[in-house]
Formats: structure tokens, C-alpha cells, sequence
């Protein structure tokens, strides 16, 4: 969501309220004072919803709107270590809150691992305040919808045969090459493997941008992500590795459940073409279409 | 960041060979797309054709032979993908917003110190 400067030392802390995400707590029962979510959090820690209060929520606001509740545990430290298991176990444990409050309340907004605001109730308060039209704006547009992955892999490129007898002008190369001199036909040779070089290329570029405008046509939202996932810190998406293939695209779609399955089917299609291989996978908590908060705070 | 290790102690030398072996690999290819090129030209006669890609031939059979005898032939395979992704990704990048790009890291949001 946002990033704190370059630093090596953690920030010091005395006490904190850990975000897991932002919910809809529209139409709950909010008169508890603190609610709480039928899981724990980080190292057992209990978690609680804090709405937004109630006289900031009914100021000039459709009833409508969503009611913004953040999902918190209290810390009075930062989650930081050089253990990777202890973060991994950290990480799972974030992703089983942002689960359960998606369970409890639909798409919920996630928020990075390890997001901490600084002080008391009194500054989550402040701060849902401070962002709130952000907030029922962001879960407006989430609502009913989830995040889903899509990688498209070439497990087996078109042989040069297939190449060839789809391309005159390539098994002409070919056919010279037959009988010219050695060397000219070696050169003829690299020629013909150039061009076989350039279809393939422009095989996946076609794949690619039929696909990203199916998305287009049928998602909220289409994100093209890197072709070569990197550490995901948030650790929630399948990254398994490649073994065996070429990356061709790879996007993030918020979509709902209509439109997953439409794309379900689209994909199909995508699939069944030769050598090509589609994971999608999901439905995941929107990560990727999230907004970005400002890192001023409450001052 | 990708980093190239060369590696350590007995694997440095495999290593080194490997990261050369497929630097002259990249500019032999270089030469032979030029080479594809200029054949078309006129400026080349049909022998002087001949020659030049007799010569390619060589050296490339010769730099086959050293990854064979080396058995640095996946060592040059890998690197390559890896140096094609590198420059794709590097290419596509220019039109991604950088901000998406960015890895999570600690957030902590409001005030100096403690305290509200």
C-alpha cells in the first residue's frame, strides 16, 4: 500500500494498531464497542473491527455508503526479524485474517503485510476519518468483486515445420538453401531461423493482446503484471516456478463472479490452442487494486 | 536485481567460461544477423558471400565444440534465457508505472514518536 523510506533500523514503537484491511460494516450491529473477528491474528494476537464512528459515518452520507471498519490488533512492536520462516508464518497468518474478514463482511480492502499505524484507537479513528472518502470510494469498487490471476505459458513453441508451411516465403528460404554453396546456405539457413524466431515472437504478442482486451471487455479492472513473478512479499498468489515453458503474459483482474467465469471461458479458448498452457486462479483478496495512502498521518 | 554468480573456488573457471561463451555467442549472432543482411546487398559478390559465411560457420562449430567439451552448454542455455528475460522485462518496464513495481516493505503510518 505505501512504503515507509529506506531504512535499516525499524521504526520504534510504543503503541500501535496493526491493519489487516479495511471492511464494509454497513448494516452490521456496530453497537458493541468493539467487535470482534472469530480469528486471531499475528502471534495469537486477538483481532478486533474498529468502524468508523458513527457521527463522522452519518455526516451528509447516503445511507447507502459503505461504512469503512478497519480490522486491528493492538502491537507495541514491529513485526521485523531475519528468520524467512517466522515471516512466512507472519505473512500466512495476515492472509487468514484478510480471509476470515472477507468471509464475515465480502471483499475486503487488504493491506499489505505489516501495515502499523502509529498510536492508540484514537488514531486508527482519526486516520479512517481523515481517509474516508478514499475508503468508500476503494470499497465501492470492490464490492462483489475478487482478484484473480492469469498466466499464460508456452509449454511447446510451433515447431519450424509448422512454421514453415505456414510461411511461403520462409520455405522458399529453405528450398535455396537446398542449393546454394556452403556457405551462402549456411547463412540462408540462419535466415530461415531468424524468421521462425520472428513468428514465434509474434504469436505471443498476438496471444497477449487478444487476451488483454478480452479482459478489457469483461473485468472492472486488468492489470499486466511482470512476466516473472518476483518475491511476493505478500506471499498470497501461487509463484510456484516454471519449470518447463515460456512466460507469454501474465495479468491480475478484478472482476465478479459473472465475469470470472466468462473470462473462465475465454480462457478456454486460450488453452486449447497448441503448446499453450493458462493458470487462473483466484478468487484472491484485491491486492492489486487497492489504493495507495498517503504516508502523512495523523499529525 | 539479477545478479550473474560466476561462482567460487574450483567453479570459478566454469563459471567465467560460461558468462565469455555466451557474450561471443550474442556477437557472433550479431555478425550473422549483419551477415543475413549484407547478403542481399549488392555490394557482396556470390563468393565473397560464400566466404563469409563458411567463416561464421566455423567459429560457431568451434564455440559448439568448446561448450561441449567444457560441459557449460546448459550453464550458457541458462544464462541467456535469463539475460532475454532481463532485457524484455527492462523493455516493458518503460510502460509500466514504476510505482506498481515496487516491493512491500514496512509501512508504519503517522506521527514522529508515540503518542495521539
Amino acid at each position: 500500500m505505501m512504503m515507509a523510506p529506506e531504512q535499516h533500523q525499524p521504526p520504534s514503537l510504543e503503541h500501535g494498531r496493526y491493519v489487516y484491511c479495511v471492511v464494509d460494516a454497513s448494516g452490521r450491529d456496530l453497537a458493541a464497542s468493539t467487535p470482534t473477528l472469530d480469528v486471531t491474528g499475528l502471534e495469537d494476537e486477538p483481532v478486533r473491527l474498529m468502524p468508523i464512528e458513527s457521527d463522522a459515518r452519518n455526516e451528509s452520507r447516503e445511507s447507502s455508503e459503505p461504512t469503512p471498519a478497519a480490522v486491528v490488533h493492538d502491537c507495541t512492536d514491529v513485526y521485523d526479524t531475519d528468520d524467512m520462516r517466522q515471516i512466512k508464518r507472519w505473512v500466512v497468518n495476515h492472509q487468514r485474517v484478510i480471509d476470515a474478514a472477507g468471509d464475515q463482511f465480502g471483499t475486503p480492502l487488504p493491506f499489505q503485510f505489516h501495515t502499523i499505524l502509529r498510536g492508540t484507537d484514537d488514531a486508527v479513528r482519526h486516520w479512517l476519518r481523515e481517509q474516508q472518502q478514499l475508503l468508500i470510494d476503494a470499497l465501492e469498487s470492490i464490492a462483489g468483486r475478487w482478484e484473480y490471476r492469469i498466466d499464460v505459458i508456452e509449454r511447446e513453441p510451433p515447431s519450424r515445420e509448422t512454421l514453415l508451411a505456414r510461411d511461403p516465403e520462409l520455405a522458399a528460404l529453405q528450398s535455396q538453401a537446398a542449393e546454394a554453396s556452403e556457405g551462402r546456405a549456411f547463412l540462408l539457413e540462419k535466415q530461415v531461423e531468424q524468421g521462425c524466431k520472428r513468428l514465434r515472437k509474434s504469436r505471443h504478442t498476438a496471444v497477449r493482446d487478444e487476451l488483454q482486451s478480452t479482459l478489457a471487455d469483461h473485468a472492472d479492472a486488468v492489470h499486466e503484471l511482470e512476466r516473472r513473478p518476483g518475491v511476493d512479499l505478500g506471499g498470497v498468489f501461487e509463484t510456484d516456478e516454471m519449470s518447463d515453458g515460456d512466460s507469454i503474459c501474465r495479468f491480475s483482474v478484478l472482476a465478479d463472479d459473472d465475469a470470472a467465469s466468462t473470462i473462465g471461458t475465454a480462457l478456454d479458448e486460450v488453452a486449447a490452442k497448441p503448446g499453450l498452457e493458462v493458470r487462473f486462479t483466484g478468487p484472491w483478496p484485491p491486492f492489486s487494486f487497492a489504493p495507495t495512502f498517503d504516508e502523512e498521518g495523523p499529525a | 536485481m539479477t545478479r550473474i554468480d560466476v561462482g567460487d573456488g574450483e567453479n570459478t573457471r566454469q563459471g567465467l567460461l560460461t558468462l565469455v561463451i555466451t557474450v561471443v555467442e550474442l556477437l557472433l549472432e550479431a555478425m550473422q544477423r549483419e551477415a543475413v543482411r549484407r547478403m542481399e546487398s549488392p555490394d557482396l559478390s556470390p563468393e565473397e558471400v560464400d566466404r563469409l559465411g563458411r567463416q561464421l560457420a566455423a567459429i560457431e562449430a568451434e564455440i559448439e565444440q568448446l561448450k561441449t567439451d567444457e560441459g557449460i552448454e546448459e550453464g550458457v542455455d541458462d544464462l541467456r534465457m535469463e539475460l532475454d528475460g532481463l532485457v524484455e522485462d527492462a523493455i516493458a518496464r518503460l510502460d509500466v508505472d514504476a510505482e506498481s513495481l515496487e516491493h512491500p516493505g514496512q509501512a508504519v503510518i503517522g506521527g514522529d514518536d508515540d503518542g495521539s
